[in-house]
C-alpha cells in the first residue's frame, strides 16, 4: 500500500473543493438580499474526475495538459470553475440569490464533506494498523 | 434340529461347513484408501499447491482494495453519491485485509515454533 | 483558510441583517414622530446591502490578490426615502400647519413588520451556515484521531 496513494490524493483534493464551495454559498447567503446580486456557482467534478480518469481503467490519459507527471495524476493543478448561476430567477433588485437552493446546496456539501473525511480517517487507519502489526 | 448326542454334533458340523459360513468376501491386494476420501484423491490429482491457494486469496483481497478505491474515487469525483455501498466496499476491504493480516501472523508464529524445534 | 473566511463572510451577513433590523426598529418606533432635528416629519430609512471581496488578510489588500468569488456583505448606505410625507388632517395637533394638516411620516408598519420578519430569517440562515462552516472545521480536525 503506497503512501502517495492515488485514492488519497483524490480524497484530500475533493475535502479542498468542497471547502471552497463552502465559500461560495456563504457568500451567496450572505448576499441574498444584495441588490444587483448574482449567486454563483463553483464546479470541480469534472476536473476531478479527468485528473482520475475513472471510467473503469485505473490508467491516466497522457493527452491531457493538466497531467504532466503519470502516475502521480496531477492533482496539484486542479482549478474550481467559479461562474454566476446561468439559471438563476431574477428578483426585481436584480438579485437572484434562492436561498432555500443555497440552504440545500449546502446540506449536501456538508453530507459528502463528512463522508470524504471519514474515508480519509479509513485509509489512514489502515496504514496506522499495517505499522503497527510488523512482526 | 437338537443336539442330543457327540455324533449328531459331528454330522451338524459336517453339514455346516466353515466355508458357508463366510461369504466370498474379494479383497482387493491392497485396499485402496484413496478411492474412499474423495477430497484426497483430488489433491492428489490437482495441480495446486497451498501456496497457489495463498496467492489466489491474496489477489482476491488486493481486488477488494481496488474496488473501494474506485468507488472513493468516484465519490471523490461526484460521480457517484452512493455513499453506502462505497462505505461498505470500504470495510469489505477492511476486513479481508486484516483477516489475511491475522493469517499473515500465524503462518509467521507457525513457522517460529517450527524454527524452535531441536533436530 | 477557506473556512474561515467563510466564517467571516456569514458574519457580515449577520452583522449586516443585524444593521438592516436596527434600522426597521428605528423606522417602528418613529411612525408617529412629526419634529425631527432637521425639522419635518420623520423620513422613512432603508439599509441598502453592498457586497465586496471578502479580503483574508492585510497581505491581500496589499497584493491586490481578489478572491472575487467569495463576497462578503455590509450595508453601503442607510437611506431616507424621499416619498413627500403624508399629510393627515388634524387642527387639534400642535404641528398641524394653517390649513390644519400635519405631516406625518409615510412608514406602513405592516411592511416594516414584514421586512423586519425578513431580516429574522436572513440572519438566521447565515448563522446557520456560520454553524456548518464550524462543523466542517471540526470534523478536519477529526482526521487521523
Amino acid at each position: 500500500m503506497d503512501i502517495n496513494d492515488k485514492t488519497l490524493k483524490a480524497l484530500a483534493s475533493a475535502v479542498k473543493f468542497r471547502e471552497m464551495r463552502q465559500e461560495v454559498i456563504s457568500s451567496n447567503i450572505a448576499n441574498a438580499e444584495t441588490p444587483g446580486f448574482k449567486a454563483k456557482r463553483l464546479d470541480f467534478e469534472e476536473a476531478l474526475a479527468r485528473a482520475l480518469d475513472v471510467d473503469g481503467q485505473l490508467t491516466m490519459k497522457i493527452n491531457d495538459p493538466k497531467h504532466f507527471d503519470v502516475g502521480n495524476g496531477g492533482f496539484n493543478n486542479l482549478k474550481p470553475e467559479v461562474y454566476e448561476d446561468p439559471n438563476g430567477v431574477v428578483s426585481e433588485s436584480g438579485n437572484t440569490v434562492d436561498i432555500q437552493d443555497e440552504m440545500a446546496r449546502e446540506a449536501e456539501n456538508k453530507l459528502m464533506y463528512d463522508a470524504l473525511i471519514q474515508m480519509i480517517n479509513k485509509k489512514l487507519g489502515m496504514k496506522k494498523y499495517i505499522l503497527n502489526s510488523e512482526r | 434340529m437338537a443336539i442330543n448326542s457327540v455324533s449328531q454334533m459331528n454330522q451338524t458340523l459336517k453339514n455346516y461347513d466353515v466355508s458357508n459360513w463366510t461369504r466370498n468376501i474379494e479383497l482387493k491386494d491392497d485396499f485402496d484408501f484413496r478411492g474412499q476420501f474423495s477430497e484426497l484423491s483430488e489433491s492428489s490429482r490437482s495441480t495446486k499447491s497451498f501456496g497457489d491457494f495463498l496467492a489466489d486469496s491474496i489477489g482476491k483481497v488486493n481486488q477488494l482494495q481496488q474496488n473501494a478505491n474506485v468507488a472513493m474515487e468516484r465519490v471523490a469525483s461526484g460521480e457517484s453519491k452512493n455513499l453506502h455501498e462505497t462505505l461498505l466496499a470500504i470495510e469489505k476491504a477492511d476486513l479481508a485485509f486484516r483477516q489475511m493480516n491475522q493469517i499473515r501472523m500465524k503462518v509467521i508464529d507457525a513457522y517460529k515454533e517450527i524454527m524452535k524445534m531441536q533436530m | 483558510m477557506d473556512l474561515l473566511k467563510s466564517m467571516k463572510i456569514s458574519a457580515s451577513g449577520m452583522r449586516a441583517n443585524l444593521k438592516r433590523t436596527e434600522v426597521i426598529n428605528s423606522n417602528i418606533a418613529n411612525a408617529q414622530t412629526t419634529r425631527t432635528a432637521e425639522g419635518g416629519p420623520y423620513r422613512r430609512k432603508q439599509a441598502v446591502f453592498g457586497s465586496e471581496p471578502a479580503r483574508d488578510s492585510f497581505s491581500e489588500i496589499l497584493e491586490g490578490e481578489i478572491d472575487a468569488h467569495a463576497q462578503s456583505v455590509h450595508v453601503t448606505e442607510v437611506v431616507e426615502d424621499t416619498k413627500p410625507p403624508i399629510l393627515k388632517y388634524d387642527p387639534h395637533h400642535p404641528d398641524a400647519n394653517k390649513d390644519g394638516y400635519v405631516a406625518m411620516p409615510n412608514i406602513n408598519t405592516m411592511i416594516e413588520m414584514a421586512d423586519l420578519l425578513q431580516a429574522q430569517r436572513a440572519y438566521e440562515a447565515n448563522l446557520k451556515t456560520l454553524n456548518v462552516t464550524k462543523g466542517m472545521a471540526q470534523k478536519a480536525l477529526e482526521i487521523g484521531r
